[in-house]
């Protein structure tokens, strides 16, 4: 038997799996929160970056997706970025990509340095633990995704209420797309779509993971023009204002905003639009910086101008009761093109990946003060 | 796997092997044949991640990540410098072959198979008979009307990810929820997603690949009528109970009143005894979702059953036994309750 050693934070030193790769995100100490939708698990996987100097020149990459499909050998239309976070000492880059489709699809982890040079992060005998993305049924309901089985090929035993022991087989048909994750004081929150239910559950899952306490879940509501009420998926999401504050937003384009606080005791939650994008637009990341002292909210999506928000206008705005658009709290339009991921670097620049009219995906850096 | 180039002296390759790793990589470099052909920079590139080995006569470069079948590979490498000081390099290019599988993946079903939807239709299932690749969702499933052919824009949502079953075989789509959700800007602005009273259908292109990489065999489609909206929660006690004989084996069949969500429908009935305990049984759901059917394993007998229901069911609307999917405040009728599964209850006597 090999010895693991199980240091902080819960992790041992091993080499994971992983089917896939999507949703990025650090804890301020350093800890990689990667979403495997595939595999149905978030793995944390520490990157160990001690003692690595802090980047500190802007990086500006052009024509990111050929340099991915030539260092993985493939076309640039096999290269998929799903996402990208930035190391919260080093500012080193981390991208999650697939290369490929299908069978032959290829997850990995990459880190982009300011000269553009990428690298594999390598997963071999890492410091990492893992969790199932939590899919909602209870263990002990054997109604919801489980049908009772005769003999032994399929399922597990299971005592019910009445003392009967029935063997029951779970259907795994289900599943939970994550979509988006934050870290917020040792709680990994995770969004996520069910592939079924038209479900707005946002996860809360203690880290270290497989402590005492449980994984939890939050349905969030929001209401339009003070008259319809509708749960709703959240696309992408941001903790702000000092982890007290969370802007969401949803798959059917409000913005809304909630407390933090409200979020840990509470199961079902009515968050406040803030703001609407308009049609055939989909939110694809939040980022939020510091300006003159105020911080700031950006909002990219895949039709409408980049968005700039106020933190101190969403605290002052009332809840949205009239229809008018543009709708919420003042908003910027900023000129940026084609902002699709963004991530704030070392505290006075935001990156964003920006695609041009030809198709090409390209890294730029903005300092805090342009924006 | 490994490309190898053959024919080098050994001075050459002497030459290459006492290179410095950083300058070797300056020197040698396999690239994607396309991005040469594109005339892209390559000093702005950088090249395929592996590591050169030199054997015999041979520069041999063995990836990190395997070729991709179809895809041509260049070795290029810097030769010195031509008579004239022009720099010289050397071109090898290989092709990877192309598999000569044929197409084998169908389209087996697309549901709701109801042959009238809502207007405000909130999903659709693509199955299929084999594992599929992601990336084709929003590209090769397409809504036209009936009638004139007109391509419907913007009916479905772009999820990212996309939401699949574990297998990569059933797909979920889902219709655009801001233009369905009365009130938001989306909604306002364009419209429901679909017309009612405007047949439409819903077709699945070839060009969907599988999870090897091949087209389908065919394409499929499906028409659907397109009736009017629905927003009312979900209610069991609406549906019909019809009871087969005591002693028998044949099926309970319920009647719904309206067609449910395929999916859901799989696993959020069941029917249980007297003492609360799930029946084995084998349960169908019936044509166009309308309806669903419960074989037992044991004869029916003489007592009190339940027909439980989980609260998450929904129709094809997205209207549930908790909620309206978009819950108009002024209907007090319509307040959502809570997750609790219901139970019907029903006797054989």
């Amino acid at each position: 038997m090999v010895a693991v050693q199980t240091g902080a934070n819960g992790l041992a030193v091993g080499t994971p799996a992983l089917k896939s790769v999507g949703p990025l995100t650090f804890s301020p100490d350093g800890i990689l929160f990667v979403a495997d939708n595939l595999g149905a698990t978030i793995l944390a996987i520490d990157v160990d970056e001690a003692g690595a100097a802090q980047e500190t020149r802007p990086i500006e990459v052009d024509n990111l997706d050929t340099r991915l499909a030539a260092f993985l050998g493939c076309a640039s239309e096999d290269v998929f970025i799903k996402d990208m976070a930035v190391h919260p000492s080093s500012g080193r880059v981390y991208l999650s990509v697939m290369r490929g489709s299908g069978a032959a699809t290829i997850p990995l982890l990459l880190t982009l340095d300011a000269d553009g040079i990428l690298s594999e992060l390598s997963l071999e005998n890492v410091r990492f633990s893992q969790t199932a993305v939590p899919n909602a049924p209870a263990e002990d309901d054997a109604r919801t995704d489980g049908r009772v089985v005769r003999g032994k090929r399929e399922g597990e035993d299971k005592q019910m209420s009445s003392g009967t022991v029935l063997r029951i087989a779970r259907d795994v048909l289900r599943t939970v797309a994550v979509t988006d994750m934050a870290y917020v004081d040792g709680v990994l929150l995770v969004a996520g779509a069910s592939n079924e239910e038209f479900s707005s559950t946002l996860r809360r899952i203690p880290f270290p993971f497989g402590g005492e306490a449980q994984a939890s879940s939050l349905e969030i509501f929001h209401v339009s023009h003070g008259r319809y009420e509708t749960a709703a998926p959240i696309r992408t999401f941001l903790p702000y204002a000092g982890n007290t504050s969370v802007l969401a937003s949803y798959t059917c384009t409000p913005v809304v905003h909630f407390s933090l606080n409200e979020l840990g005791s509470e199961t079902q939650l009515k968050g406040r639009t803030v703001a609407e994008l308009g049609s055939g637009s989909t939110p694809v990341d939040i980022v939020s910086y510091t300006r003159d002292g105020e911080e700031y909210l950006l909002v990219s999506n895949t039709r409408h101008p980049l968005i700039k928000i106020a933190c101190k206008d969403i605290a002052g705005q009332e809840p949205l009761t009239q229809p008018k658009n543009p709708v919420g709290v003042p908003r910027e339009a900023l000129p940026h093109e084609g902002v699709g991921r963004m991530a704030k670097l070392n505290g006075d620049y935001v990156l964003m990946m920006q695609e041009d009219a030809t198709g090409s995906v390209s890294l730029h850096t903005y300092g805090s003060e342009s924006l | 796997m490994c490309l190898r180039a053959h024919g080098w002296t050994a001075a050459e390759l002497d030459a290459l092997a006492a290179l410095p790793a950083a300058e070797l990589v300056r020197r040698l470099a396999v690239i994607p044949s396309k991005l040469i052909e594109a005339r892209v920079e390559l000093r702005a590139l950088q090249p395929i991640a592996g590591r050169f080995e030199f054997d015999g006569d041979s520069v041999c470069f063995r990836p990190r990540f395997p070729f991709v079948e179809g895809e041509c590979y260049s070795l290029v490498a810097d030769l010195g410098e031509q008579k004239g000081g022009a720099p010289h390099h050397g071109v090898w290019t290989i092709a990877r072959p192309r598999s000569t599988a044929t197409p084998s993946t169908v389209v087996e079903a697309i549901c709701p198979s109801a042959a009238t939807i809502p207007l405000n239709l909130l999903k659709v299932y693509v199955s299929f008979s084999a594992p599929m690749s992601e990336g084709w969702a929003n590209r090769a499933v397409h809504v036209r009307l009936a009638d004139d052919g007109a391509r419907l824009a913007d009916v479905f949502v772009a999820t990212e990810p996309e939401l699949w079953d574990p297998e990569r075989r059933r797909l979920t789509l889902l219709l655009d929820p801001g233009r369905i959700k009365r009130g938001l800007v989306p909604h306002d602005e364009a419209g429901y997603p679909l017309i009612e009273g405007a047949p439409i259908i819903v077709s699945i292109d070839p060009a969907f690949r599988d999870a090897v990489g091949q087209p389908l065999r065919a394409g499929a489609e499906r028409r659907y009528a397109v009736g009017a909206p629905v927003r009312s929660r979900v209610d069991p006690t609406d549906w019909h109970i019809a009871r087969p004989a005591v002693g028998s084996r044949d099926p309970l069949t319920v009647e719904f009143d309206r067609p449910l969500d395929r999916a859901l429908l799989e696993h959020c009935i069941e029917i249980n005894d007297g003492a609360g305990v799930p029946i084995n049984g084998r349960a169908l759901v019936g044509a166009e979702e309308q309806c669903w059917r419960f074989e037992p394993d044991a004869p029916w007998a003489v007592g009190t059953y339940a027909l439980v229901v989980d609260s998450r069911l929904e129709d094809l609307a997205g209207n549930s036994l908790q909620r309206v999917f978009d819950r108009d405040l002024m209907r007090p009728g319509d307040a959502s309750i809570t997750a609790q599964p219901a139970v019907v209850g029903f006797e054989f006597i």
